[in-house]
């Protein structure tokens, strides 16, 4: 241990020496999983409930959809939709029709911080490409754990919904779902908690979020180790603090007596 | 009223293989209490879920007040607010307090406002003695309990009839008699009532019809005096006789009815 960090205090102050970089990575790392996540729930829920409602046609265009994301490497979701608008341009250009607007645009602010000016890049083109591409995905995921929990609500609770007079959509809203996402809570945080470290895909296509950002900084000081268990320990303490807030969530919504 | 609230007429239905009703007709009238029975088997709650076509028959008709419940034209989410039902498993809305299980319907489906809906949802836990239970969930009561209060969310919509699917059969024995006790208060102040039950005490204190249902048709009918005094096919006295070593006589249950009942 002491051969491979010589002087572990020396070094872990060199790598915070950059703790600008490392807050906007660890911000754009938060918009991504935040936005991913968010985006993927609502998605998630509509998709499970077309497979578990929808009939035959929308329960099979949903089921196809999970399939496909699920049994498909993340990364190439993510350089498949990055270079997809890419190659249509190609073919566009070639037949001379007007081409998908595909320029580098972003949104940046800059905050003064003690005595560091820091530029947040609040969005661009690769972030949003990141935000679809792991929402799109993480909906997947989340309609499969919403849809065992829709599932595990008895059957019996729609009839009696429906044999007051409700509607079937207003029997899954006001009877099925309000169970159901209560039911889903523990399983749904297997996602809440992989998601943000599957964020650090967007590496690929250039997005500087806390995996970039250490390699970044690895580059200018040459400090592997410490710089990667710094980050490490950033996504153990998100990843902690999610998990007790689920917990948390889930004894403070539970149903007395079950 | 001029013509029945209810009118089955000829309804069939069969799962694949499987022919659960053949042909079932019978009319129910105002303040009227109607007792199917038969054996397990025979096509009872099918038979209810056919009736609000949560479980349309195939063939045959269903008339609600003289509206055929089948004509494309029927608006069914409205006509099943106007039959109550109750069910064998209660089906009780699990994250839902009792008071909110019987005021969701009225707020959901008649739009009362929250006050109106919470008044009414309270007159109708009172009438089956659970008003003060009120803000218990459902996994906080016993089954009887949770069964009155599956009665109160059926009567607070003020349906034109209530079906009873086999609403004491989940229960313990000694959680019984406060249903039943419930179901006879409700029959006596002229609620009109379908019940698919083997509670021969029940049906003999107030059904004004009973139907022995038997491999998917109407096998005899006839009074509660009829039943128990002279039934004429031989199915129907085997059955009794089942009846009556399995459960008992009900006399207690019948000298409370006639006592009044309402206490």
């Amino acid at each position: 241990m002491f051969q491979v960090l010589p002087d572990p205090i020396k070094d872990l102050l060199r790598v915070l020496e950059y703790w600008d970089y490392i807050l906007t990575g660890f911000i754009t790392t938060m918009e991504l999983y935040g936005g991913a996540i968010v985006m993927g729930f609502f998605l998630g829920l509509l998709l499970a409930i077309l497979r578990q409602y929808g009939g035959f046609f929308l329960s099979r265009i949903a089921t196809g959809y999970i399939e496909i994301v699920r049994g498909t490497p993340l990364l190439v979701q993510v350089f498949l939709i990055y270079f997809l608008p890419l190659s249509l341009n190609a073919i566009l250009d070639a037949q001379g029709l007007p081409l998908i607007p595909i320029g580098e645009w972003s949104f940046q602010t800059t905050i003064t911080i003690i005595d560091r000016s820091i530029t947040f890049t609040i969005l661009d083109r690769r972030i949003l490409i990141g935000l679809l591409t792991l929402g799109l995905n993480s909906a997947a995921y989340q309609a499969e754990y919403l849809r065992g929990a829709i599932k595990s609500v008895s059957t019996g609770q729609l009839l009696a919904a429906q044999s007051l007079g409700m509607s079937r959509l207003a029997g899954i809203r006001h009877v099925v779902l309000p169970q159901a996402l209560r039911r889903v809570i523990p399983m749904w945080s297997n996602e809440a908690t992989y998601l943000p470290k599957y964020t650090v895909v967007v590496v690929f296509i250039g997005v500087v979020e806390l995996f970039g950002t250490a390699h970044f900084i690895v580059g200018k000081i040459f400090l592997t180790l410490t710089t990667y268990i710094i980050i490490a320990l950033i996504f153990l303490a998100l990843i902690a603090i999610i998990s007790k807030a689920l917990d948390f969530i889930y004894k403070r919504t539970k149903i007395p007596g079950l | 009223m001029v013509g029945p609230v209810l009118r089955v007429v000829d309804v069939s239905k069969s799962y694949s293989d499987l022919h659960v009703l053949k042909g079932v007709s019978f009319e129910v009238w105002e303040q009227e209490v109607k007792v199917i029975f038969g054996p397990s088997g025979a096509g009872k709650s099918t038979l209810l879920r056919c009736i609000n076509l949560l479980d349309p028959p195939e063939k045959g008709e269903v008339y609600l007040c003289g509206q055929n419940l089948m004509a494309p034209e029927t608006n069914l989410n409205a006509m099943r607010a106007r039959i109550g039902i109750v069910f064998q498993h209660f089906n009780l809305f699990a994250h839902l307090k009792a008071i909110d299980n019987v005021s969701i319907g009225l707020r959901r489906v008649k739009g009362l406002s929250k006050e109106e809906a919470h008044v009414k949802a309270l007159e109708a836990l009172d009438r089956v003695r659970m008003a003060k239970w009120a803000n218990h969930y459902p996994a906080q009561l016993s089954g009887g309990q949770q069964q009155r209060v599956g009665i109160a969310r059926a009567l607070a919509m003020d349906p034109d009839v209530i079906l009873f699917d086999e609403p004491t059969s989940a229960l313990d024995p000694e959680l019984i008699g406060e249903v039943l006790q419930v179901m006879l208060d409700i029959a006596k102040t002229g609620t009109t009532m379908v019940v698919v039950t083997h509670e021969m005490g029940f049906a003999r204190a107030v059904a004004s019809e009973m139907l022995f249902l038997d491999e998917g048709v109407i096998v005899e009918r006839g009074t509660p005096q009829h039943f128990f005094v002279s039934p004429t096919s031989e199915r129907v006295k085997n059955f009794l006789k089942q009846i009556n070593i399995l459960y008992g006589s009900h006399e207690e249950l019948l000298k409370r009815s006639n006592e009044g009942g309402s206490k």
